[in-house]
């Protein structure tokens, strides 16, 4: 019982900061709203209703949120490592590529070919993200500017891909494959809407994150994040973990270019990571790093931008005010902070206080 | 076809693009060097220079006179970048998580201001941009006349920042303590140098000129203002910050470099020459990783690139 | 004679400790003062607070009689005061004169003045003899000139009073002795120095008054006369007679466990930093490595931990060759390593102790199975441990950094002395604790050697060396200039730490 107490108690501590955060958010975007001339009650009641209104709303919030959780969880795992990953778009891209090459190319039956063309996605991702990770490691290359550049070299190589040697030879020269084989579409879980088997698979990585924390490498990981001084005191290879960390890392955003392609958009087109990238880095830290805080994260995410599209429609308020809220989410998490020291501040003045008149008393 | 690419007109068209290409590229990073060079990694240009080309244009339209757009928008680049400041080295947060904030929250707040003052038009409301200045006699030379002396005059100005801030950064006290700043903080304070204030005008310098980049988008370049207009310039500025070691002329070389690359596809693009312009434009991204290689293994970054300084931490 | 500064019951606390505790100070005109006490005594602290880095909670500081408040260290230059930090504060990348130039004001206004300062820095190094070029690039300046650069900007400055922390922990004997003489020559000049220091012989030999500092507080100020004895300084620094009684057992060595052969390595700027190293250590014996800072002590850990790779030569552990292995192949043939820097390199600071007592053995079979960490094994492991040793602390899920130095350097002993080690790498393993922590990690390393394990202990604390070592190898330079048995006296091991061999001759 009083286990239960305390689990809950744990959960509410570690929420309670982020949905202030969210608040605070709304609260700024409202502000936006009213100086705009746009009643914010009205808008969010749209956004709301548009998200979560029918069973179908949320099945299309839960197709967004697939992709980024798993590449937020990627993310996070680099962030953990004080690895500032934020090539998830050019990681995404490549492992949707592979994966599309694999559809496109195999003949198997699709119980084989999912596997193959999953694993494909990871180790796509996994080489982006291992690359940039190899050159950290090696060089001492800042993975910032590595990761950043990576982007934009995925982006044109997909780019050349559907304009040349991926075409779709029947699509008017339009830039983009072919659809891949409907046998391998990722299977649809409710008729009528858009949410596919991928879903599931991303539930099942969040459940494996959490066991990735409580394991051997999830310690590694998180040491090398300390202190790369004390991981390798502790006798781990810092080099071979920043690497394999990337590929994780890569990975994963990998497998989130898999289900857009196997489960959404069945082939590949420009801008297909659609800067899941930036969302995801968003997303990480809102969950706090946290496998089960990310997947909650993602949701709400996922309702912002499906609840938005519908906001412009219907209340004529421009979708960019959902990038405003991504942006002041991440403003009020970081500088969450300054209350933190503030208040250390505050607590350091009243017990230097204490210890002055012990002092003055020891004197008499 | 072909034979258009080796024809003079061709040469002089690319040449002259690649300047014009390379500003909007060549001030964010100016400024940027300030920026870095005293310790901050500022990725929040992208979303700057957004908000910079937004407040110029409107300036510019609501005043017509394109120097108070030039105002405003400079103006909204610092009041935008002391957010970053404000992060970075009063929150003391992650650089490269503040400035992914600064990126979203500037497309954001851009693209909804735009919609909010402009609402939806059938036509984009525009301005008229700044003019290509007539020099006496040079602009009139053949082939160098049009390469070098046919540009507006922001791009003459850019030219005469890279000059100025190599001059501040290496000659003047304030540029001292900039490289002192960003090499050693605690240095720098023993010295009474107020490391947080050197840091917060340099990212405020930042803001200025990235402010300045995107208005030159906005009614230097094109004439009115689209949604996320600056498409990558501010993580370039950053690239090419990189790949010339901090160094104001280096940048130049660099920006032009990037600028050209740029020019060189489009026009490629249009006469229909069937290479591949992706590599072309993924090539400057290349050699920004190769450059960080022998960059990172020298040393030459700032010693104190992206850490923040507290007084009473070891 | 004129008092230059007076401090007057000075409180600085931090974290919610006091690291001054109404300390008073005097500094007279146109003297040398040397500031004496243990590490974490709170000398630093004290003269922080009269350069203006940090506040005092409360007391008063006057300055030639006036009071005044130093709310920074342009303030504190402004009154005449400079200070040579221990860590040096200089921009590498920039020369002499940049660094000197750096925050004053330009005649030339918002210009920089290079060429005049360079001149004038020419002619004060000149009349200091401070043999210092205004050109140079400070990465191009030995250890020694760059503490030149320091004095030299702090007297450009106008510094009527130096405050010097630590000056020869990083310099050999003889550029000690020119300093000393710099010093000396500013005494001459009407200046005012304050030496902050441990080393007895140092206050002995150059300074006129000497205050003490234990524990935060200052407990004695005297005249230092060819009277004053090392023994009279110590009793003050410590508060009692520092000559522990630990029970040595003697014959109680045994095989021989560790075996270094010609060993070489470099610095980290690529320089030699050993050269030819040799000696063995036996089961049950202490292996003393005395030296001043910065001899190679800290290269010969790492090499021998694994943290920094050998350029040639032999390191074995009980005939295993361990050369070139990497630290995760020490760390399983049971060498622990206790390093210099706690914070740094042995704990994680942000984690819990718990996870700290585990990070080198999480993966054994005991802690983990199919990679899944054992929490509830974890979790015994460190009840046991914390009783075990003793640390003081809310639960097994406080953060490290949350405990006191003392309580941290006992996860640590508790980590590495609990896996049943072969041989023990101590380096400065009581630096910055207090009396009875101390005294604590002492008893618990002998007891490890009285179980048979290989004790190496590397402490600039010369008294530590003597009490608890079987033999003492003295370092310098990057070599073991000698190994002596446990009754060598002082002098003796001083001459060697001077560089100076046995044979008399000078080493290079």
């Amino acid at each position: 019982m009083l286990k239960m107490k305390t689990i809950i108690k744990d959960f509410l501590n570690s929420a309670l900061p982020a949905v202030i955060t969210v608040a605070l958010a709304f609260g700024v975007s409202a502000l936006l709203l009213l100086a705009s001339e746009h009643n914010p009650t009205e808008a969010f009641h749209t956004l709301l209703l548009s998200a979560f209104g029918s069973p179908s709303r949320i099945a299309e919030v839960m197709v967004k949120a697939t992709p980024l959780m798993v590449m937020a969880l990627g993310i996070s795992i680099a962030f953990k490592s004080q690895l500032w990953n934020i090539g998830g778009d050019g990681q995404f891209t490549i492992g949707a590529i592979f994966a599309a090459f694999v559809a496109l190319n195999l003949e198997l039956p699709a119980a084989v070919l999912w596997p193959v063309s999953f694993l494909s996605a990871f180790i796509g991702g996994a080489l982006w993200g291992g690359l940039a990770g190899w050159l950290k490691a090696k060089f001492n290359a800042n993975e910032v500017i590595t990761t950043l550049m990576l982007n934009y070299i995925a982006t044109y190589l997909l780019s050349w891909l559907i304009r040349y040697p991926m075409i779709d030879p029947d699509g008017h020269g339009f830039p983009q494959t072919p659809l891949i084989n409907k046998l391998f579409h990722l299977p649809i879980l409710f008729q009528g809407t858009r949410l596919h088997a991928g879903a599931i698979i991303a539930a099942i990585i969040i459940i494996l994150g959490y066991f990735f924390w409580r394991s051997t490498l999830g310690l590694r990981i998180e040491l090398v994040g300390q202190s790369e001084e004390v991981a390798k005191y502790s006798g781990i290879n810092v080099s071979k973990m920043v690497v394999l960390t990337m590929i994780i890392s890569g990975g994963l955003a990998g497998i989130a270019g898999w289900t857009e392609v196997m489960g959404v958009q069945y082939r590949l087109l420009d801008d297909i990571s659609s800067g899941y990238g930036n969302l995801a880095v968003v997303i990480a830290l809102l969950g706090n790093l946290n496998p089960f805080g990310i997947a909650i994260a993602s949701f709400f995410f996922a309702a912002l931008m499906v609840g938005g599209n519908t906001m412009q429609l219907m209340e004529g308020i421009p979708f960019s005010l959902i990038t405003v809220i991504q942006g002041l989410v991440i403003v009020f998490v970081i500088s969450r902070v300054v209350y933190t020291q503030w208040r250390d501040k505050v607590a350091n003045r009243h017990f230097n206080h204490g210890v002055l008149r012990q002092s003055a008393r020891g004197l008499n | 076809m072909q034979t258009d690419i080796l024809t003079m007109g061709f040469f002089v068209s690319l040449l002259a693009g690649s300047i014009r290409m390379s500003v909007p590229i060549l001030l964010p990073a100016l400024g940027e060097i300030f920026t870095q060079r005293s310790g901050i990694l500022n990725l929040g240009l992208e979303g700057i220079m957004l908000m910079g080309a937004l407040a110029g244009f409107a300036g510019t339209y609501f005043t017509q006179n394109l120097w108070f757009g030039l105002l405003a928008a400079v103006v909204t680049g610092i009041t935008f970048s002391l957010l970053m400041g404000f992060l970075s080295i009063t929150v003391k947060a992650n650089q490269v998580i503040a400035g992914t904030a600064i990126t979203i929250l500037g497309t954001g707040l851009s693209a909804f201001l735009y919609r909010v003052m402009f609402g939806i038009q059938k036509l984009p409301p525009q301005v008229n941009a700044f003019d290509p200045l007539e020099i006496p006699v040079l602009t009139n030379i053949p082939i160098i006349g049009p390469i070098f002396f046919n540009h507006n005059i922001l791009v003459y100005i850019t030219l005469l920042f890279v000059i100025v801030t190599a001059f501040v950064l290496e000659k003047t006290t304030f540029g001292l303590k900039v490289r002192a700043v960003g090499e050693n903080p605690r240095a720098a304070d023993s010295k009474g140098i107020n490391v947080g204030v050197i840091r917060y005008l340099c990212v405020m310098i930042g803001g200025a000129f990235a402010g300045l980049g995107g208005a030159f988008l906005s009614i230097g370049y094109m004439n009115s203002f689209i949604d996320g207009m600056v498409s990558g310039r501010g993580f370039i500025a950053v690239a090419v910050v990189i790949f010339a070691r901090w160094n104001p002329y280096r940048a130049l070389g660099a920006s032009l470099l990037f600028g050209g690359a740029n020019a060189l596809q489009l026009r490629l693009q249009a006469i229909g020459v069937p290479i591949p312009h992706q590599f072309l434009l993924a090539l400057p991204y290349v050699l920004t990783i190769l450059v960080l290689l022998s960059v990172s293994k020298k040393a030459e970054f700032p010693a104190a690139y992206t850490l923040p300084y507290s007084r009473s931490e070891r | 004679m004129d008092l230059a500064v007076e401090m007057k019951e000075i409180t600085k606390v931090f974290n919610k400790v006091a690291a001054n505790d109404k300390v008073n100070f005097q500094l007279k005109k146109g003297s040398i003062h040397g500031l004496l006490g243990e590490n974490g005594a709170g000398k630093t602290t004290l003269m922080n607070c009269l350069y203006g880095l940090y506040q005092p909670e409360s007391g008063n500081i006057l300055i030639d009689g006036q009071n005044v408040k130093i709310d920074s260290p342009q303030k504190a230059m402004s009154l005449g005061i400079g200070m040579v930090h221990q860590h040096f504060m200089l921009v590498r990348p920039m020369t002499v004169a940049e660094n000197v130039m750096l925050g004053l004001r330009s005649q030339r206004g918002p210009l920089l003045d290079s060429e005049r300062i360079a001149q004038e820095l020419l002619a004060l190094s000149q009349k200091f003899n401070l043999n210092v070029n205004p050109k140079a690039k400070i990465s191009q300046l030995s250890i020694g000139e760059q503490q030149r650069v320091e004095i030299l900007s702090a007297l450009y400055r106008g510094a009527e009073i130096l405050i010097l922390d630590e000056p020869t922990a990083v310099l050999t004997p003889k550029e000690a002795e020119e300093l000393f003489e710099i010093l000396r020559m500013m005494r001459d000049n009407g200046k005012s120095v304050i030496l902050i220091s441990h080393k007895l012989e140092e206050i002995l030999a150059l300074v006129d008054e000497v205050t003490v500092l234990r524990d935060g507080r200052s407990v004695s100020h005297t005249k230092v006369t060819p009277a004053t004895t090392k023994r009279e300084l110590t009793n003050m620094m410590v508060g009692r007679d520092v000559f522990f009684n630990f029970n040595h057992q003697q014959s109680r060595l045994g095989e021989i466990k560790l075996v270094i052969e010609h060993l070489e390595a470099d610095d980290d700027k690529g320089l030699p930093a050993l050269k030819n190293v040799s000696f063995f250590l036996k089961a049950g014996e202490v292996l003393g490595i005395a030296g001043v800072d910065g001899n190679g002590q800290r290269e010969l850990c790492e090499v021998l931990t694994g943290l920094r790779a050998s350029t040639s030569g032999e390191v074995l552990l009980k005939g295993q060759d361990l050369s070139q292995a990497p630290p995760k192949a020490f760390i399983n043939a049971g060498i622990v390593h206790i390093p210099e820097d706690r914070h740094k390199t042995g704990l994680a600071m942000n984690m819990s102790i718990s996870k700290n007592l585990i990070i080198k053995n999480f993966h054994h079979a005991h802690f983990a199975s199919r990679g899944l960490l054992k929490f509830k094994a974890i979790r015994e492991n460190a009840k046991r441990l914390m009783e075990e040793y003793d640390i003081k602390a809310n639960s097994i899920n406080t953060k490290v950094k949350e405990l006191s130095g003392g309580n941290q350097q006992k996860v640590i002993l508790a980590r590495e002395l609990s896996s049943k080690p072969e041989v023990i790498i101590a380096n400065q393993p009581t630096r910055g604790l207090d009396i009875g922590a101390t005294e604590y990690v002492r008893q618990k390393l002998l007891e490890e050697t009285a179980k048979g394990a290989g004790l190496l202990l590397i402490s600039a604390d010369l008294e530590e060396i003597l009490q608890l070592s079987d033999r003492i190898a003295v370092m310098y330079d990057g070599e073991i200039i000698g190994i002596l048995g446990k009754n060598a006296g002082v002098d003796e091991i001083g001459l060697l730490m001077a560089g100076v061999r046995r044979e008399g001759g000078e080493a290079c």
